[in-house]
C-alpha cells in the first residue's frame, strides 16, 4: 500500500514540474491586468484576443505553418526513398549516408543558422525564406528517415519481392505494397517533424530578414518591446493547438507507437 | 498577397520573380511602438510620396551587420540608429553624406541635432534623456551612486555594457564617483565588487519594467523613451533627478552609400522631420522631438524629452568617445563584472 | 535485401545529397574559420579563447549544468519510469500522454512561465516564506538555478521516455523475487534495473545533455548577461560584438562536446556486454 502512495507521489511531483509551468501560462494569459503576472490581476480574454490583432504575429504564423507543413513534405520525399534504400538494398557507403543523413540531430542548430546566413544568405543572395526552408528541411530529415526506417523493419520485405515476381515493377510494388503498410510511420514522421520545425527556435535565430520572421522568434522580438501577456495568451494557444494535433493522430493513428 | 509570397518563395518556384513594380523605400529602424509609426508615419508617407516603404526592423547590431554586409549592393536605403552606432558605420565608409539644403526643416533642429556625429554623416530626429527609475516608496535616490548603495543590494539592475544604456550610466556613475573623464576603470571595478548585489545586466527596457513590475528590481537606470511603461504603474514608481544630473543620447537617421534611392530616401527623411510629423509622433509619445518647433502639452511633454532646457543640460557622451574606448570597456567588464 | 546497388544508392543520394550541400558545406566551412588566421592554419585563436577567465567559466558552467540536468533528470526519470511501467495500462497510456506533453509546446513558451515562477512575489518565494524556509524572499532569476530548473523542465520527458522503453521488457518477478530474499531497492536498482536499462540510460543520457549544452532560449530569459553559457556568448558574439572567430570557436567546442559525449556514452553502453 505504501508503494502504490509513494508511486503515486512521485509522479504527482513529476507532472507538476512538467506540466504546472504550461497551466501558469494559460491562467497568466487570462489577466485583466497589464503584466505578466501570477496570479493574474482579474480575469478577462482581452490578451487572448489581442494576439490576433497583431499583425506580425499572423505573418510568422503563417510562415512557421508554411515552413513546418512543406519543409516537412519534402523532407519526406527525400526521407522516404532514403530509408527504403537502407533498408531494403545492400548499397555502397551505407554508414555514411547514414551518419550524414543523421548529422543535423547533433549540430546546434545557433551553428547551422550562423552559418547558412553566412555563406548562402549574404555572400549567395539566397532569400532568407528559402534559407529558413533549407535549414527546416534539413532539420527534419533525420526525424523522417529514422521514424519510417523503424516502420519499415517490422514489414517483411518478401510481400514486395512476391509482388515484383508476379508482375509488378519495382516501383508500383512500393506503391501498392509498402506504402499502404508505412502509412502510419510517415505520417507519424510528418506530425514529429512538423512540431519539431514549428517549435524550432535556434535554426531560426539568425535567419530573419524583412517582414521574414517565424513565430518564436517573433515572439522573442515582442518580448524585447514588452512583457504584456499576450505572450503568455499566444504560447497557450499554440500549446493548444500541438497538443490537439497531436491528440487526434494519437487517437486516429496510434501515433506514439511510431516515435 | 503576402502569405502567396511566402508560400511559393518555399517552394523554391518563383523566387525573386515576384517583385513590386511600384517604387520602393527600404528603411531600418528599431522593432518598438510599430503600430504608432505606422499610423503617424508609414501610412501618411506612403500615401504622400506614392510609393511603398519596406521596413526592417531589429536591434542595432543585427541592423548595422546587414548594413555593413549588404555594403557593394546596398538593401536599405534609410536606417535610423543611436549615434555612435552610426559613427561607426560612418568610419567604415558606409554612409552618405547628407546635403542639409535638400531637407527644408534642417534649420528647424536643435543646433545638437543637426550634425551630430561631424561630416553631416547623420542627422538627429529624437533626444532622450536618462535617468534612474525607482521605487519611491521605498527608498530615495539622489545621486548616480545610489546604485551601488547598501539601500538597493540584491534588488538594482543595470543595464548591460553592450547596450545603448550601458556606457550612459558607466558616464555618470564615474562622474558620482569622483572620476573624471572616459577613463571607466575604477568604476567598472567598483560595479565588479558588487557584482553579486545586482540582480541583472538587462538588454531590453522590456525586461526590467517586467522585472521592476514584479518586484524583483527597485532601482535601474532607464531611458526617458521607456518611462510610459512606468509610469502607469500601480507601483509607486519615479524618475530621479539626480544631483549629477540626467544623461542621454539622440538617435540619429542616416543614409546608406550608393544606394540609388537618394531622392526618396531625403523626401522621407525630411518629412521625419517636419514640423507636422514630429508633433504627430511626440503626441503619440513615441519619440521626443528634435524639431524645436514642436509644441505639445504638458501632460504629453512629461513623458517626452522635451524643450531646449533639459535638452540643453544633458550630460550626454561623445558618440567618438564611445566608439573609441567600447571595446576596452567591455573587456574589462567581462573580466571584472560578469566572472 | 534487393541486389541492385545503384538503384538503391540513387534513392539514398537525394537525402544525403540535400543535407550536405545545404547543411554540412556551410557547417564545415563555418568549423573552419576556426582554424584560420591571418591566412594561415593556425590553433592560436583557440588558444586565445581558452585563455580568457570569462570563457573558462562560461565553458565549465556549460559542461556543469549539463551534467546535472542529465544527473537529476536521470535520478526522477528512474523514479518515474518505474512507477509508470507498473501502472495498469490505461493509466500507463495516460499518463505517459502527460509526459510527452510538454515536447510539443514551444521551448519560448515553457521558458517564458518560469519568469513569473520564480520571481520574488512568485509562488516558489511564496512557498519558501510560507514554509519557514526563509523570512525574505530568495534571488533565483538570473542564477544558476534558474536555468538548471528551466533546462530540467524541457529535457526531463526526454530521459523518462527512453527509460520508460527500455524498462518495458523489464523481468518483474525478478524485481519481486528479489525484493523477497531481501535485497533492498538500492540492491535491486544497482544489480538488476540499471544492467538492463543501460540502453535507455545512455539514450535518454545524451539527448539531456546535448540538449541543455544547446539550449538558447533557457540561457537567455533566465539566465541573462550573468548566467552565460555557450549558447548565449555564442550568440553574443555574433549579435553585439560581430566577431564570427569566437563564434566559430564556440561552435566547433559545442559540436566536439555534442560528438564526444555521444561517442563516448554508446561506447559505455555496448561495454561489458
Amino acid at each position: 500500500m505504501t508503494e502504490k502512495w509513494t508511486s503515486r507521489l512521485i509522479l504527482g511531483l513529476t507532472l507538476i514540474f512538467l506540466i504546472g509551468p504550461f497551466l501558469i501560462i494559460i491562467i497568466a494569459g487570462l489577466s485583466a491586468g497589464q503584466s505578466l503576472a501570477f496570479p493574474p490581476d482579474g480575469i478577462s480574454l482581452k490578451w487572448y484576443l489581442k494576439v490576433f490583432e497583431i499583425e506580425s504575429f499572423r505573418d510568422s504564423f503563417i510562415l512557421s505553418m508554411a515552413l513546418a507543413i512543406f519543409g516537412t513534405l519534402i523532407a519526406l520525399a527525400l526521407g522516404v526513398p532514403a530509408a527504403y534504400a537502407l533498408n531494403r538494398y545492400e548499397i555502397p557507403y551505407a554508414e555514411t549516408i547514414k551518419t550524414i543523413v543523421a548529422a543535423p540531430i547533433i549540430v546546434p542548430g545557433i551553428i547551422v543558422g550562423l552559418a547558412l546566413l553566412r555563406y548562402l544568405v549574404l555572400p549567395i543572395g539566397l532569400t532568407v525564406t528559402l534559407a529558413l526552408f533549407f535549414a527546416h528541411t534539413a532539420l527534419v530529415l533525420p526525424y523522417a528517415v529514422r521514424v519510417v526506417s523503424s516502420s519499415m523493419t517490422n514489414l517483411r520485405s518478401d510481400m514486395e519481392e512476391a509482388a515484383v515476381l508476379l508482375g509488378c515493377t519495382r516501383l508500383s510494388a512500393f506503391f501498392k505494397v509498402v506504402l499502404p503498410n508505412i502509412k502510419g510511420g510517415v505520417l507519424a514522421a510528418f506530425i514529429l517533424g512538423f512540431v519539431t520545425s514549428f517549435n524550432q527556435v535556434p535554426v531560426s535565430l539568425f535567419l530573419s530578414g524583412p517582414g521574414v520572421r517565424t513565430l518564436p522568434i517573433d515572439m522573442l522580438a515582442y518580448m524585447e518591446i514588452t512583457y504584456d501577456p499576450s505572450v503568455a495568451a499566444l504560447s497557450a494557444l499554440l500549446a493548444f493547438l500541438s497538443v490537439g494535433i497531436v491528440f487526434l493522430a494519437e487517437k486516429f493513428l496510434g501515433f506514439s507507437r511510431y516515435v | 498577397m503576402k502569405h502567396l509570397l511566402y508560400i511559393t518563395t518555399a517552394l523554391g518556384l518563383m523566387a525573386g520573380v515576384a517583385q513590386a513594380a511600384e517604387k520602393t523605400l527600404t528603411i531600418s529602424v528599431y522593432s518598438f511602438a510599430q503600430d504608432a509609426y505606422k499610423k503617424a508615419l508609414y501610412d501618411p508617407f506612403e500615401e504622400k510620396c506614392g510609393c511603398k516603404l519596406v521596413i526592417e526592423t531589429g536591434n542595432s547590431v543585427e541592423r548595422m551587420a546587414k548594413i555593413e554586409a549588404n555594403a557593394a549592393n546596398p538593401v536599405i536605403d534609410v536606417a535610423v540608429i543611436s549615434s555612435h552606432d552610426a559613427l561607426a558605420l560612418a568610419r567604415k565608409d558606409l554612409l552618405a553624406k547628407i546635403d542639409s539644403t535638400k531637407l527644408t526643416s534642417f534649420d528647424k533642429l536643435y543646433k545638437a541635432a543637426q550634425d551630430p556625429i561631424g561630416g553631416n554623416m547623420a542627422v538627429g530626429y529624437t533626444f532622450y534623456a536618462s535617468s534612474i527609475v525607482y521605487r519611491a516608496d521605498l527608498l530615495e535616490i539622489d545621486s548616480w551612486a545610489d546604485l551601488l548603495s547598501p539601500e538597493v543590494k540584491g534588488r538594482v539592475a543595470l543595464p548591460n555594457i553592450t547596450g545603448t544604456q550601458g556606457p550612459l550610466t558607466l558616464h555618470m556613475l564615474s562622474q558620482a564617483l569622483g572620476h573624471d573623464g572616459i577613463d571607466f576603470t575604477d568604476t567598472i571595478n567598483a560595479i565588479g565588487e558588487k557584482s553579486d548585489d545586482i540582480v541583472t545586466f538587462y538588454v531590453r527596457s522590456s525586461q526590467l519594467a517586467q522585472l521592476m513590475q514584479q518586484e524583483e528590481v527597485i532601482a535601474a537606470p532607464v531611458g526617458r523613451f521607456a518611462w510610459s511603461r512606468f509610469s502607469g504603474s500601480e507601483l509607486d514608481f519615479k524618475w530621479a533627478t539626480p544631483k549629477e544630473g540626467q544623461t542621454g543620447g539622440v538617435n540619429v537617421m542616416l543614409m546608406t552609400k550608393n544606394n540609388g534611392n537618394e531622392d526618396l530616401a531625403y523626401e522621407f527623411m525630411d518629412y521625419w522631420l517636419s514640423t507636422e510629423v514630429q508633433t504627430r509622433i511626440a503626441e503619440a509619445k513615441i519619440d521626443s522631438p528634435a524639431n524645436k518647433e514642436v509644441v505639445v502639452s504638458d501632460e504629453i511633454a512629461e513623458s517626452l524629452t522635451y524643450g531646449a532646457e533639459l535638452i540643453n543640460s544633458l550630460n550626454m557622451i561623445s558618440p567618438a568617445d564611445i566608439i573609441d574606448n567600447r571595446d576596452g570597456w567591455v573587456d574589462l567588464w567581462n573580466e571584472v563584472v560578469i566572472k | 535485401m534487393f541486389q541492385n546497388r545503384k538503384e538503391g544508392f540513387a534513392l539514398a543520394l537525394p537525402a544525403a545529397l540535400f543535407i550536405g550541400i545545404l547543411f554540412l558545406l556551410p557547417v564545415g566551412i563555418l568549423l573552419s574559420e576556426a582554424f584560420q588566421l591571418d591566412g594561415g592554419w593556425s590553433l592560436q585563436g583557440y588558444i586565445d579563447f581558452i585563455s580568457k577567465p570569462l570563457n573558462q567559466t562560461v565553458f565549465l558552467r556549460t559542461l556543469k549544468l549539463g551534467f546535472l540536468v542529465a544527473a537529476v533528470s536521470a535520478v526522477i526519470g528512474y523514479a518515474s519510469a518505474f512507477c509508470i511501467v507498473n501502472l495498469d495500462p490505461k493509466s500507463r497510456g495516460r499518463i505517459f500522454g502527460m509526459v510527452v506533453l510538454p515536447l510539443m509546446i514551444s521551448p519560448v513558451a515553457r521558458t517564458y512561465a518560469w519568469i513569473v515562477i520564480l520571481g520574488r512575489t512568485g509562488i516558489v518565494n511564496d512557498a519558501i516564506i510560507g514554509l519557514g524556509l526563509s523570512d525574505t524572499p530568495i534571488r533565483i532569476l538570473f542564477t544558476e538555478t534558474a536555468v538548471f530548473l528551466g533546462l530540467l523542465q524541457l529535457f526531463l520527458p526526454l530521459m523518462i521516455i527512453s527509460l520508460v522503453s527500455s524498462m518495458e521488457n523489464l523481468p518483474r518477478d525478478a524485481i519481486s523475487a528479489a525484493r523477497v530474499l531481501g535485497a533492498n531497492w538500492l540492491q535491486v536498482f544497482t544489480k538488476i534495473i540499471l544492467p538492463l536499462t543501460k540502453e535507455g540510460l545512455v539514450m535518454g543520457g545524451t539527448l539531456v545533455f546535448t540538449g541543455s549544452l544547446t539550449a538558447y532560449i533557457t540561457p537567455a530569459i533566465l539566465g541573462g548577461a550573468k548566467v552565460l553559457m555557450l549558447e548565449t556568448l555564442l550568440y553574443q558574439k555574433v549579435s553585439v560584438s560581430n566577431d564570427y572567430v569566437s563564434a566559430s570557436i564556440i561552435a566547433t567546442i559545442l559540436i566536439a562536446m555534442c560528438f564526444g559525449t555521444n561517442l563516448l556514452l554508446k561506447r559505455i553502453a555496448t561495454a561489458r556486454e
